[in-house]
């Protein structure tokens, strides 16, 4: 019995021809290894693609390193994958200073901290003149920036029929939807292939028009808006309030301790661009909300926001908050 | 006549390609990681030569195409062109209630096997995705389901309902439906065939201990109760499912794993079972390797798999008044002369009386009890893929005739 196996490229077996393609995804990038671009990373890699990302510095970069790691870790704990999955997935992890790296990716997306660009559309802008001077005229190029349009980001570019601008969730794990949104410029093919790329992180896709705020982060300000209103006007408490939302309308969260996971100095960015796109006063961060950023009380991330977290970013529970 | 077997899973398409003429399977295959990265499809010539192809398998009709493109190729196929393609089975896991024998897969039969994704949501859509790709790709083949949960529709309500609001049942169809019918309903025949016994009058309790594993009471020819239920998850442990458990552990797991029902459903199905409790692997032989190198969870997790086993058999032979035959199948019946032990020792108080040095070691077809054992023992490799192309054969041959 003859023992070697033969290998043969599968696209020369169909009923019709097929011209050989390019595997798709093999290789992605992430611009800005913050929270949601760790999670990018990560679920990316987890399903076989290699990532590279780009930071600014080492020390950035260690640190995003570490922080896959902890969550990879916290999987392995609760029984969601093995070791030997998670050497698999950081392995197909590279971190770079070097936006030649990025040479061969299908998919660039920008998810830089908004911490570090000020809210400054222009960072954005030369970033993806950046990443348009290394990659192929095909690879997609999609940010994260959910109040900023894409069409303006990508008006610059040479090839700007291939931006998209995507929305992932990253406050918990089961949340495996994504927002995809298509510019003025956007063609068909980009937004197949985006959509193509969702699919293939086995992700819901839920498909919106450009606009400020996308669905989720429009209503979600107008619902912290509210509720922060309703704490000044001392018709209720923080505890209450989540408490109501959680159980009264099956919400996993509630708007103060969904608010603390994201961090309120994104969100009150949010509000500002928000504000500024619509000029409606609902979206007008809360002073409430202002005071707490003022205060660099940023939720879990600082230890203190709506609620206080120990180290481990779990919530100490205060009895003092409990009833009015 | 030449019958193509597909059994189309949610990332993976398994293939067999018989001549009915002499049962003899003339290439078989399959297409692994469907739709994800690093796509392939691994075929085995007649010759015994071993083929992959690499390349991006997008979804299920892709798949299907490179397939019969493989099959009817010059340079590794075995078949001219399509046309010397008769008929193709499919494996369909969920039949619901409907279907209570395998079924030429006519429009209005579709309308019935697509009702059934309700029941079915994850096993079948991609078992209808591989039916309707090749009515495109060779519009007009004869094509038959064969369920997996047909053979079980003789049970009695005593055996299929649950002890839940009646109106549940009646709204949603939630009863035991049982699977592995077509490999219980193989083995069991095929041993009447060894023995030499009428099919029709025999106690059968079959074992079919593969990766998903479950124990059928077959009564007089007909399923009379079975361990899998709604779902593939009830019964026996498995190598990634829990098999039966209190309903309130998953209520406090949730709670306390902050985990929501998507989860839930993952970690009862992935991850847990044999892998969950040995924490080493979902494979028996790599279970059964650690335990001789003196890991006490490989122990215990083998003690419980053989614990269930036995207890499953031990009710049964209770249900039925008796037992005549008991099969060992699957991976694991066919293979694990340990398990056969664990599971059969100690229990010549019921009639079984096991031949442990026969046993020991035997792979292949036939009895492992005492020649004074009242109940026959024996060992019947499964084969589902030949029990689809037979039905197929059946049904298209006769349609034929009329």
């Amino acid at each position: 019995m003859p023992s070697e196996v033969i290998y043969e490229p599968i696209e020369e077996f169909g009923l019709v021809e097929k011209n050989k393609s390019k595997a798709l995804f093999s290789k992605i990038g992430v611009i800005g290894c913050g929270l949601v671009g760790q999670n990018i990373a990560r679920v990316a890699s987890f399903f076989g693609i290699e990532v590279v990302f780009i930071e600014v510095s080492e020390d950035k970069i260690r640190e995003a390193y570490k922080n896959i790691e902890k969550v990879l870790d916290e999987r392995i704990e609760h029984w969601g994958i093995t070791s030997g999955e998670k050497r698999a997935i950081l392995s197909r992890i590279k971190g770079s200073l070097d936006y030649q790296d990025l040479k061969g990716c299908d998919f660039v997306i920008e998810a830089i901290r908004a911490v570090d660009r000020g809210g400054k559309i222009k960072e954005r802008k030369e970033i993806f003149h950046k990443i348009e001077e290394v990659v192929d005229s095909d690879c997609i190029i999609a940010t994260h920036s959910t109040t900023i349009v894409i069409t303006e980001l990508s008006s610059d570019l040479k090839c700007r029929d291939r931006c998209v601008s995507l929305h992932f969730f990253v406050n918990h794990q089961e949340a495996r939807v994504v927002e995809v949104v298509r510019g003025l410029y956007t063609t068909d093919e980009s937004y197949q292939k985006v959509c193509q790329f969702v699919a293939l992180i086995n992700r819901k896709i839920v498909p919106v028009q450009e606009s400020a705020g996308l669905v989720s982060v429009r209503i979600f300000v107008v619902l912290l808006n509210e509720a922060c209103e309703i704490l000044m006007e001392g018709i209720s408490n923080i505890d209450d309030v989540d408490q109501l939302m959680r159980i009264g309308f099956g919400m996993r969260l509630g708007p103060f301790e969904l608010a603390d996971k994201m961090g309120l100095d994104k969100i009150l960015r949010w509000m500002d661009n928000i504000y500024n796109e619509f000029g409606d006063i609902r979206y007008k961060p809360s002073p409430y909300l202002r005071r707490l950023v003022r205060a660099k009380h940023l939720g879990i991330e600082s230890g203190d926001g709506f609620y206080k977290y120990d180290e481990n970013g779990k919530k100490i529970v205060q009895l003092n908050n409990q009833r009015c | 006549m030449k019958i193509l077997v597909l059994n189309c899973g949610s990332s993976s398409i398994k293939y067999q390609l018989f001549n009915m003429t002499n049962r003899s399977v003339v290439a078989k295959g399959g297409v692994e990681k469907l739709g994800m990265k690093g796509s392939f499809l691994k075929h085995v010539r007649q010759d015994g030569q071993v083929v992959v192809f690499e390349g991006e398998i997008l979804d299920h009709k892709i798949g299907v195409e490179y397939i019969l493109g493989i099959l009817t190729s010059e340079k590794h196929g075995c078949m001219k062109g399509l046309e010397e393609l008769d008929a193709v089975g499919h494996r369909v896991v969920h039949g619901g209630e409907r279907f209570n024998s395998s079924a030429l897969l006519t429009e209005e039969i579709l309308q019935e096997v697509t009702k059934c994704i309700d029941i079915a949501p994850l096993h079948n859509p991609p078992n209808l995705k591989g039916i309707r790709a090749m009515e495109e790709l060779v519009p007009g083949i004869p094509q038959v389901g064969v369920f997996d949960t047909a053979f079980h529709q003789t049970m009695e309500p005593k055996a299929y309902m649950y002890g839940i609001p009646y109106a549940l049942y009646k709204k949603y169809g939630i009863r035991r439906y049982g699977f592995h019918g077509t490999s219980h309903r193989y083995v069991s025949k095929r041993a009447c065939d060894l023995l030499g016994v009428d099919y029709n009058t025999q106690r059968i309790i079959s074992c079919h201990l593969g990766n998903g594993a479950s124990v059928a009471a077959i009564k007089n020819g007909k399923s009379f109760d079975t361990s899998m239920g709604f779902t593939p998850i009830e019964g026996l442990v498995m190598g990634t499912r829990s098999g039966d458990l209190d309903v309130g552990v998953v209520h406090y797991i949730m709670e306390k794993e902050e985990i929501g029902i998507r989860s839930a459903n993952t970690l009862f199905n992935k991850h847990a079972g044999m892998l969950g409790i040995s924490g080493i692997s979902s494979d028996m032989r790599e279970i059964e390797m650690a335990k001789a190198n003196g890991n006490e969870r490989a122990a215990l997790a083998l003690d419980i798999y053989n614990y269930k086993v036995k207890k499953y058999i031990g009710s049964y032979i209770a249900a039925m008044g008796g037992l005549d035959i008991l099969i060992m199948t699957g991976g694991i019946g066919e293979n694990a002369d340990t398990t056969r032990e664990g599971v059969l020792s100690e229990l010549d108080f019921l009639g079984i009386s096991l031949d442990y040095e026969k046993n020991k070691g035997f792979r292949s077809e036939g009895i492992i009890s005492l020649p004074d054992s009242k109940v026959k023992v024996i060992v019947v490799p499964t084969d589902e893929e030949l029990m689809i192309a037979l039905d197929t054969e059946e049904i298209v041959s006769s349609r034929t005739k009329s």
